[in-house]
């Protein structure tokens, strides 16, 4: 026996030591074995309870004392070489069997859908310009869309026998309110209640008895402003709606002010916008209204609120309206404004 | 207002292209909306006289005429029109003219009868869009003369006048205006010089009842006038610019309002029957207009009548019964200044806008009134013989020239951002005829001129600077500044949040119109009306969302959508007071996906769909109760705690298919949950547990009757101190008369999940547990309990 051993033990014999021919024969048969069941037989063959390498156990206690750690050492290499080498090819024979399973999948079907819910363009157009507004230090402001007639009109420096108050274009409720024909009712209901500065924008509905057609609209949506410090200027005001403008059109837009007439700010400009990014962008497209704060209103607004927190001497402001169904038209190339009250998902689901 | 730009060119130079002269008005606030070239310039296109008319030998509708062309020679054309008679002038284009769309003229044969040329109708020459028959020029036309000579290259502006600026609705006006932006000449018209004026005198032949409304009325009588049309250069002009030509008196009144914007009026002297008094009409005066329509006045409304009856409504439009014809002999020239809220009130109400109204609601100038009579006068002397009175009668005085305006520079600078020269802010208020009258060290008065009474404050004066020294010269600044949010900003950032997560889990977001139609399929009861609706789609404030919602649902049933589940976040109006509130909506109907899935079945959206929406929305426990509503079959009110925050449930099936729905639709509608207090409540941590949980399942069978609610409220009580900490709902099955369970029953199971926060719990304890709630839920509930 003690020579068997030692024979093994001989890693410079020309015979190959039973050790290590065990171990070659193993990982031969493991390599070889074709399946897992297979593969099975050749663990309980040598690891298993009677297997060779648990005989190799046995045999071992009956060596010299000094020789046992030395073949121990061996045969625990040899036993985790073939441990190994078992659970790398029961990982390979999984692996085969995962991929073939996998591979009858057809992965050229289509995904499973997800429903795309769609927020609708008009609140898309909103968001971006509320959010560019913001950046630059507009806090948000409402007023209610049932208003005064004097809130509409008369603090607007719009006298009942104005040129510009059309009560034909006016909606009128039976008690004699109004829909307000324009969100710039909220710089009045803004200067009411708090004193300046104020720098506020207003997204709201707005309404006017108009026929209704590809750019007509009963209700239309509009961002309303309003900036009152001291010692705002023409140049405040160009500064801030050329920014928004650049913003949202992209800052290669062209933005021209022309002056016009509102009767509540002077000067009064309109602002028309030029860009090749945009459908029909050719051409000057007319997109804001805007001027500075014409004193009379804040006048109006003074006698109101019974002080003089708004002395035109001291302060003085801007105001700017912006048609957003407009602008969204613009900006998505929407080429009929009663799409967006139409709300067909054909429509809403471009938007997604 | 349409202006004719040879017309323009009567009174200033004008920047050489039509394009340049549009960019100078356009960036000074004048708006052009539109440029349309005009005029016959075609060489080889002369006027001819036809001198002979035959029937065309072989051709029904042909006939032969010879005309008379200016070279002495006849000339023989081939005519298909009938609308002219021999000694008629007409236009002939001659071989080798070359007319609109490229008609080339040639000599030649038709139906075998030579043709040299061609006779015109207005459309051939691009004079008019309609073509019936030939164009019949005036008498005076010298045979042989082109026709460019007659129809002259022109240009017609269409530009917006915006209403403070009633001083350019005419041409003299809007050179003008051209002279103070350009810097240009203004050719003095005729019309400006008062030294032309006859004497004037206050007249008791007329009277003013109403000073307030009429503050100057002035006529002026012309005698033996000769009416008749107009010569060809009146009936161009007013063609340009669109007016339609009646006579000459009338076309006479037509152009001086034109030329220098004061509307007049001709009255027929002889069908006026005594003084003119200038009144304020009586309560249901009716009067026939020139428009051949009667028109029922109010006590509101200004007229101009005799002592018999109404002859004009001031400043709109004049009378049937007075009005110039053919067989007038005398006329009375009215030239009066209007109130212009008066004017304004009287053709609204009447609805009734005219030349006339537009003008004077803008107000006119009260320094071209007389001087209108006077043109006006001299041109009826010219054009229809006939002889003015000596003197313009008057009544009343012309209002006051507008107050001085100060001006401060500094102030000027401020308002622009930019300092501008204080020569240059003089030299732009003098181009506009303004004129200095004080001037202190920084504060400068000014004088108005009586065309612009816009002007009444420094601002009005600081814009003109603005204007003429170019908005694109101001420069850009940027002053931001810190600005605390708002109520608006926090209800708006919740809004957006709301959206994006119910859009986010497949929902499509609408947006529906406030105003609603007057039929609507549901939910617009009682909803406020609007006192002028304009159609019959827009005419009451929704008071609710889902009328708007199912009228979406139903185009898109009908467009062939298969899946619609729709939400809106907007404003209603409650009636009867019409206080607005924000409200949350929404609308399923068909499948609950709207794309085929081809790994799961096609479901429909049920109510619980619908009530899933809701509590998504809100980390609050709400609660549903059965209810009543007219037009829910199954109607749900929802409760957060006691407030009742509104309505959820399926349509009836009789409004359903109103709307084309074939299969149930779910409607829900509530206030939303938005906590606006200084932290979203809620939304604070809580430790989770750390110890393991425990899971047992309970099923029983229970009668159809026996709500879950009931049924997970028995648990909570039974389960009272101990470690229960969820009860999850995970099957139900119906019982039928076809399957096992048999109708009147039901299956249902539930995970009660276990968990204590400070320790592991054991099996044991849970057992009894366990068992305390299925015993309770036997004993009082009766039901069937299975393992």
């Amino acid at each position: 026996m003690n020579r068997d051993v030692s024979t093994s033990l001989d890693m410079t014999g020309e015979e190959t030591p039973p050790l290590e021919k065990l171990r070659g024969d193993a990982l031969a048969q493991i390599t070889g074995a074709a399946d897992e069941r297979a593969l099975e037989e050749v663990r309980v063959r040598f690891l298993g309870r009677s297997g060779s390498v648990s005989e190799w156990g046995e045999k071992m206690k009956s060596l010299p004392k000094a020789e046992k750690p030395i073949v121990g050492k061996l045969l625990n290499e040899v036993r985790r070489a073939i441990t190994e080498a078992l659970d790398a090819r029961t990982q390979e024979f999984r692996t085969n069997q995962e991929s073939a399973a996998l591979e009858s999948i057809d992965i050229s079907l289509p995904g499973t859908p997800h429903e795309r819910g769609t927020l609708h363009p008009l609140t898309q157009i909103l968001d971006r310009a509320i959010g560019i507004f913001r950046r630059m230090g507009f806090a948000l402001a409402e007023g209610p869309d049932v208003e005064t007639e004097w809130h509409c009109f008369d603090a607007l420096n719009t006298a009942p026998d104005h040129p510009a108050r059309n009560e034909q274009d006016t909606f009128f409720l039976p008690d004699g309110r109004v829909l307000r024909t324009h969100t710039s009712t909220v710089q009045i209901r803004t200067m009411e209640s708090a004193p300046p500065p104020i720098r506020v924008i207003a997204p709201g509905a707005a309404f006017r008895r108009d026929e209704v057609d590809a750019t007509h609209s009963a209700q239309f949506h509009q961002i309303e402003g309003l900036y009152v410090d001291e010692g705002v200027s023409v140049a405040d005001l160009k500064g801030t709606l050329e920014f928004f403008l650049r913003e949202l059109f992209g800052a290669d837009s062209q933005v021209r002010f022309r002056p016009h007439y509102f009767p509540f700010t002077e000067p009064s400009f309109e602002i028309d916008v030029k860009s090749k990014a945009l459908k029909g962008g050719e051409k000057w497209l007319e997109v804001c209204g805007c001027g500075m704060v014409h004193p009379a209103v804040f006048e109006e607004v003074n006698k109101v609120r019974k002080d003089q927190a708004y002395d035109p001497e001291k302060w003085s402001g801007f105001a700017f309206g912006l048609g957003m169904d407009r602008l969204a038209m613009i900006l998505f190339g929407v080429p009929d404004l009663r799409l967006f009250a139409g709300n067909d998902l054909r429509f809403l689901k471009q938007f997604a | 207002m349409k202006f004719s730009v040879n017309w323009l060119r009567e009174f200033i130079e004008l920047p050489s292209s039509v394009e340049e002269l549009a960019e100078l008005l356009t960036l000074a606030g004048i708006e052009i909306e539109g440029i349309e070239k005009r005029g016959a310039n075609f060489d080889k296109v002369v006027v001819a006289q036809i001198i002979a008319s035959s029937q065309h030998p072989n051709a029904d509708r042909l006939s032969v005429c010879q005309v008379d062309d200016g070279s002495g020679q006849p000339r023989q054309i081939v005519c298909g029109a009938k609308n002219y008679k021999v000694g008629d002038k007409v236009p002939l284009a001659l071989p080798g003219a070359v007319l609109v769309k490229d008609l080339k003229i040639k000599p030649s044969k038709l139906r075998g009868v030579e043709s040299q040329g061609m006779l015109c109708s207005p459309s051939e020459l691009g004079l008019s869009t309609e073509s019936d028959g030939l164009l019949i020029l005036s008498p005076d036309a010298k045979i042989g003369e082109p026709i460019a000579s007659l129809f002259p290259d022109d240009t017609i502006l269409d530009v917006e006048i915006t209403p403070n600026r009633g001083d350019l609705l005419s041409h003299f006006g809007l050179a003008r205006e051209i002279a103070a932006l350009d810097a240009k000449h203004l050719v003095a018209a005729s019309v400006s010089e008062a030294d032309r004026l006859p004497p004037v005198t206050a007249a008791a032949t007329i009277a003013i009842s109403a000073p307030s409304e009429c503050p100057f009325y002035s006529a002026r009588r012309i005698e033996n006038v000769t009416v008749g049309p107009s010569p060809d250069w009146l009936r161009a002009k007013l063609d340009a610019v669109g007016i339609r030509a009646i006579n000459n008196i009338v076309d006479i009144a037509n152009f001086v309002m034109l030329e220098i914007g004061q509307p007049m009026h001709a009255f027929d002297a002889d069908k006026v029957k005594s003084r003119i008094n200038v009144r304020l009409a009586k309560e249901n005066e009716e009067f026939l207009a020139l428009d051949g329509k009667t028109y029922s006045l109010g006590a509101d409304n200004l007229v101009i009548a005799d002592d018999s009856t109404v002859i004009g409504i001031a400043g709109v439009m004049g009378g049937e019964d007075s009005g110039v014809t053919e067989t007038t002999r005398n006329v009375v020239l009215e030239s009066a200044y209007f109130r212009p809220g008066s004017v304004r009130r009287t053709a609204r109400k009447l609805n009734l806008p005219t030349d006339a109204s537009y003008r004077f609601e803008r107000g006119v100038d009260p320094g071209m009134i007389l001087r209108a009579s006077q043109r006006a006068t001299e041109l009826i002397q010219e054009l229809a013989a006939g002889k003015p009175a000596t003197e313009i009668a008057t009544a009343g005085e012309l209002p006051i020239p507008p107050k001085d305006v100060s001006l401060r520079y500094e102030r000027c600078n401020r308002l622009i951002g930019l300092p501008i020269p204080k020569e240059r802010v003089d030299q732009i208020l003098e181009g506009f005829g303004l004129k200095k009258t004080r001037t202190s060290e920084d504060e400068t008065s000014w004088s108005i001129p009586s065309f612009r009474s816009d002007l009444q404050r420094e601002a009005d004066l600081i814009e003109e600077v603005v204007r003429v020294f170019g908005i694109e010269r101001m420069p850009v600044s940027d002053r931001s500044r810190f600005t605390p949010s708002s109520v608006a900003d926090r209800l708006h950032d919740l809004e957006a949040e709301l959206r994006l997560k119910l859009s986010a889990r497949g929902l499509n977001e609408a947006r529906t119109s406030k105003l609603i139609p007057r039929t609507s399929p549901a939910f617009n009861e009682n909803a406020i009306q609007l006192r002028n609706p304009l159609n019959e789609d827009h005419v009451a404030l929704r008071p609710s969302l889902i009328g708007g919602l199912l009228g979406a649902l139903e185009r898109n049933i009908r467009a062939g959508a298969e899946s619609i589940a729709f939400f809106e976040l907007g404003r209603v109006f409650i009636p009867p007071d019409g206080r607005e509130e924000r409200r949350l909506a929404f609308v399923f109907w068909g499948s609950t996906k709207s794309a085929v899935n081809w790994k799961t079945e096609k479901m429909k959206f049920d109510f619980f769909d619908v009530k899933g929406a809701i509590e998504s929305t809100t980390n609050r426990t709400l609660s549903f109760d059965r209810s009543q509503h007219p037009n829910l079959a199954l109607a749900v009110l929802i409760h957060n705690e006691d407030d009742e925050i509104g309505i959820a449930g399926q349509l009836s099936a009789s409004i359903a298919s109103k709307i084309g729905a074939t299969s149930g639709v779910f409607v829900a509608e509530v206030v939303p949950d938005f906590p606006l207090g200084p932290i979203r409540s809620g939304l604070t941590f809580r430790e989770f547990g750390k110890f393991p949980a425990i899971k047992r399942d309970i099923s029983l069978i229970a009668a159809e009757t026996l709500t879950h609610e009931r049924i997970i409220k028995e648990m909570w009580v039974a389960a009272a101190d101990s470690p229960l900490t969820t009860i999850q709902f995970f099957d139900l099955f119906r019982g039928t008369a076809e399957n096992s369970l048999g109708a009147g029953k039901k299956s249902l199971a539930y995970t009660l999940t276990y968990r204590d926060k400070t320790r592991t719990l054991t099996n044991d304890e849970i057992t009894v547990v366990h068992a305390k709630i299925r015993e309770r839920l036997q004993r009082e509930l009766g039901v069937e309990l299975r393992e």
